[in-house]
């Protein structure tokens, strides 16, 4: 009985320590006070100012489109690469294997750097095109990874049938492939855009003018001074992520009991 | 889920072509230190987007101009030291002072300095100079010099700028050395002075220093004028100490960037700026001192600031010995 | 045959496309950079050169090294503390008790890791929730220093790393049988024996998973040591960051970024010798 009390608290122990400094700032988005260090008054207003902080608005939805784009674009490429990389042998094939794992294991700093330098020596200005692409870059290794571990032996065979009897390999692909690898792809691309909304150093490197991303406005913010909109913002967000959070594992509760 | 996608689709193409969209004007600028709303107003009256960058020190700046691709940045604001350097390598652009109606409005005494004697290439925008901003509710020693920062009471309690010519420069007035000193006993002096500092620095930070007296992280700060007065506005404990060895000067300048693709909006910001109600607006949110002959927020008389007070100056490739320094006193 | 070579091409085309372009060709560039001279204003003077692998054996350098590795073991053995009992834990709770906990665990992970930050400075600094709150209960009396320093960077990298230990660990433990377990139970094993002869070897790789994807980004997150380390404590990430983005010397800054692909290679060699698999490496 009191050991299972010690494990208990344990647990609560480490979701404090997880959850701590978001409790803290959900709390002070309600503080009057502008310095986030006395709680003073109870308040609305950053929710309210939240709406006119038009630097901090622009950045979140520059980080929305380099998101979804750069989401988009490295699923659809991060999926054919995983089938085709599966499928056909090639000239350099194992080159092409060993490099995509690259930008996962690599320190971002250096993948930062790289793309900044290679950005530079082809005089290509920094900037949405810029940071969209380099978000490219580094998701679409995970997208191909998530993907890879739907792809089985048995997904082979089921392929090689249908080319028997005379699917061309696109159809193959749209018909047979696709629904089968769909669990990977939706997986692939939740880490491409969690990756994406969250990234901070490579797109450090490599945004220009009127191209800052939310974590980069955040960033300069808590450098120069945060205000408390900033943590309204984030509360929002957090509300979000619990809703689609809640509601996905709702909606996948109820297709298990109507199976 | 398509129609999701489609949307997304559909928004990035609008935003997409909103952002081609050439009224726009690219501007690096120092972080604190031009109000939003006076951005914002600027954006309104002429219909021109404002994509505002900032840096935290001139050294920053030449990195981000030297490596972004030219036309990347419209109007920067370089310091006195970098202005010579940048126009020396040929970063920025020769001003045409016509465009700028409101030139008179500039007090004469900031005109042509040494870095730039015909103000060809640069307009001053602010000036400020280095102060120790002490918090007197726990520190009540006497406080003249840096030398008395080396004090052991002060340990963990000092911030410092994260500015390595403004530092290292304070570490050779310390020890006795011009500040702009760059041979192998003076380095070496600085280097052990700010070694033996080591101890009580708490934090470098340029971009608010004035967060850590106003937060009580630490009860001293070597910073910018400005940042000491908002910090003594907040608290009015805090007493600003010029110190005796003298202090660091620090004009910044408006720039136009060579090759800029915005010349005319650039103008168009720079004159918006030196009209005076700016300039107030400015000067009234961050205290430095204005070159513009208005009324000064800051405690510090503008003719005051040259007296005792010194030049960064352009020490050239010598750069190189300033960088390890830096990186070995940290 | 034609349509099946445009779907091979469609397939492959694209991703070779992207692996030389956006892989290959940058890291060989910053390899090519690495052995030139910098003009110390921000030029590249195209001279072929050693001097920036000498340099960064430099006692200045070499210290950064070594706080770097040593910050990034602590985080790492931390993270290990935290989730092994977490995960030990979990693994007698019913499996939905099992999903809720690691989707609890992913939650704070998907909003913005920069606000995270923040929300420590806040609760670390001298006048911050913690220390009042220390100093409210008389645990204290005078307020201790948790940021600015080291202290403070370890805290934020173990903040934020923590689900990349927690993830792998937590499947790994929860997939090991059960039967396994009480069979060593019946047969009079200590829960030491359990934990030693059992749980860790069918674990294992869940550990050396964990501790890549903690150690690498921990030498590496300038933005932590900035923040958290006020600017003073250096890691090998703020050492390149400076080296490009103000002390314009991007030749060392290259080369310290070979050096650290070089570390990098070997712990993932030795990884794959220890029987990880690259692909778990990707997948959260």
């Amino acid at each position: 009985m009191k050991k299972s009390f010690f494990k208990n608290i344990f647990i609560a122990l480490v979701f404090t320590f997880l959850y701590l400094p978001i409790i803290i700032l959900v709390i002070y988005s309600f503080n009057a006070s502008k310095m986030n260090v006395l709680f003073t008054t109870f308040t609305f207003s950053w929710y309210k100012t939240l709406f006119y902080n038009k630097d901090l608005l622009e950045a979140f939805f520059n980080t929305l489109i380099i998101a979804a784009t750069s989401t988009i674009i490295s699923t659809i490429i991060g999926t054919l690469s995983a089938v085709g990389l599966n499928k056909y042998n090639f000239f350099g094939k194992s080159l092409i294997l060993k490099l995509i794992y690259i930008p996962i294991v690599i320190p971002e700093i250096v993948l930062g750097i790289s793309l900044l330098s290679i950005y530079t020596l082809t005089k290509l200005e920094l900037g949405m095109f810029t940071l969209i692409l380099s978000h490219i870059a580094f998701s679409i290794p995970f997208v191909i990874v998530s993907v890879r571990t739907t792809i089985s032996k048995e997904l082979n065979s089921i392929e090689e049938a249908a080319k028997d009897l005379g699917a061309s390999p696109l159809k193959t692909f749209m018909l047979i492939t696709l629904p089968i690898i769909k669990p990977g792809v939706v997986s692939g691309a939740t880490l491409a855009l969690t990756l994406s909304l969250d990234d901070v150093v490579i797109s450090y490197f490599t945004a220009g003018p009127g191209s800052n991303t939310l974590p980069l406005k955040i960033y300069s913010m808590i450098k120069t001074g945060i205000t408390p909109d900033v943590n309204a913002l984030s509360t929002l967000l957090l509300l979000a992520t619990i809703i689609i959070l809640t509601v996905s594992t709702i909606t996948q509760s109820r297709k298990v009991v109507t199976k | 889920m398509k129609k999701v996608i489609m949307f997304i689709i559909v928004l990035f193409i609008v935003t997409g072509c909103e952002n081609k969209s050439e009224n726009t004007l690219n501007v690096l600028n120092w972080s604190s230190y031009i109000p939003d709303e006076v951005i914002t107003s600027f954006e309104k009256e002429y219909n021109i987007k404002v994509n505002y960058g900032t840096y935290s020190s001139n050294e920053e700046l030449l990195a981000k101009i030297s490596s972004s691709k030219e036309g990347t940045y419209d109007v920067i604001f370089p310091s006195d030291y970098m202005v010579e350097l940048m126009r020396e390598k040929g970063l920025i652009e020769k001003l045409d002072t016509t465009k700028i109606t409101n030139l008179n409005h500039l007090n004469p005494l900031f005109l042509g300095q040494e870095y730039d004697p015909n103000n060809l290439y640069s307009i001053p925008f602010l000036s400020t100079i280095v102060v120790i901003a002490v918090n007197r509710e726990n520190i009540t020693d006497e406080i003249t010099s840096y030398n008395d920062l080396l004090n052991d009471k002060y340990k963990n309690n000092i911030v410092f700028l994260d500015d390595q010519r403004i530092v290292i420069g304070m570490a050779l007035l310390a020890t006795n050395h011009d500040m702009n000193d760059t041979s192998i006993e003076a380095l070496n002096d600085a280097k052990e002075w700010l070694l033996k500092m080591k101890k009580n620095i708490k934090a470098y930070d340029s971009d608010s220093p004035k967060t850590f007296l106003i937060t009580k992280e630490t009860d001293i700060g070597v910073m910018w004028n400005a940042e000491a007065e908002i910090a003594r506005e907040e608290n009015e404990n805090i007493e600003i100490i010029y110190p005796r060895e003298g202090h660091a000067i620090s004009i910044d300048n408006y720039c136009i960037a060579s090759s800029a693709k915005n010349v005319e909006n650039a103008y168009l910001f720079i004159d918006y700026l030196m009209r005076y109600e700016s300039a107030f607006d400015i000067v009234a949110e961050y205290p430095y001192i204005s070159p513009l002959r208005i009324e000064q927020k800051s405690e510090v008389f503008p003719g005051d600031i040259f007296k005792n007070g010194y030049y960064v100056k352009n020490i050239g490739s010598r750069m190189k010995d300033y960088d390890k320094l830096w990186a070995d006193i940290k | 045959m034609k349509k099946n070579n445009l779907f091979k091409a469609i397939s492959i085309i694209p991703v070779i496309i992207y692996s030389i372009t956006l892989i290959l060709l940058p890291l060989l560039y910053i390899f090519f950079l690495s052995f030139q001279k910098n003009d110390s204003y921000g030029g590249i003077i195209y001279e072929l050169t050693l001097t920036n692998y000498f340099t960064i054996i430099d006692l200045t350098y070499l210290k950064v090294f070594l706080k770097s590795a040593l910050i990034g073991i602590i985080t790492t053995v931390l993270c290990i503390l935290i989730s092994y009992p977490f995960a030990l834990i979990l693994k007698n709770k019913s499996s939905k008790v099992q999903n809720l906990c690691t989707k609890l665990v992913m939650v704070p992970f998907l909003t913005n890791s920069l606000i995270r930050t923040y929300g420590w400075i806040v609760l670390l600094r001298k006048n911050g929730v913690i220390n009042a709150t220390l100093q409210a209960l008389h645990i204290t009396n005078a307020p201790l220093n948790l940021m600015y320093n080291n202290i403070g960077i370890i805290i934020g990298m173990t903040y934020t790393l923590l689900p990349f230990m927690i993830l792998p660990l937590c499947s790994a433990v929860f997939k090991i049988d059960k039967s396994l377990i009480e069979a060593a139970k019946d047969l009079g094993a200590s829960r030491m024996q359990i934990f030693k002869n059992i749980i860790v070897p069918e674990s294992i790789s869940g550990v050396f998973n964990g501790s890549l994807m903690v150690f690498i980004p921990a030498i590496g997150y300038f933005f932590i040591a900035d923040i958290l380390g006020g600017g003073k404590e250096m890691i090998i990430g703020n050492l390149i960051k400076n080296q490009f983005l103000t002390a314009r010397n991007w030749p060392l800054g290259s080369a310290i970024s070979i050096f650290l692909i070089l570390i990098t290679f070997i712990l993932v060699k030795i990884y794959q010798k220890l029987g990880g698999k690259m692909d778990d490496l990707g997948g959260m």
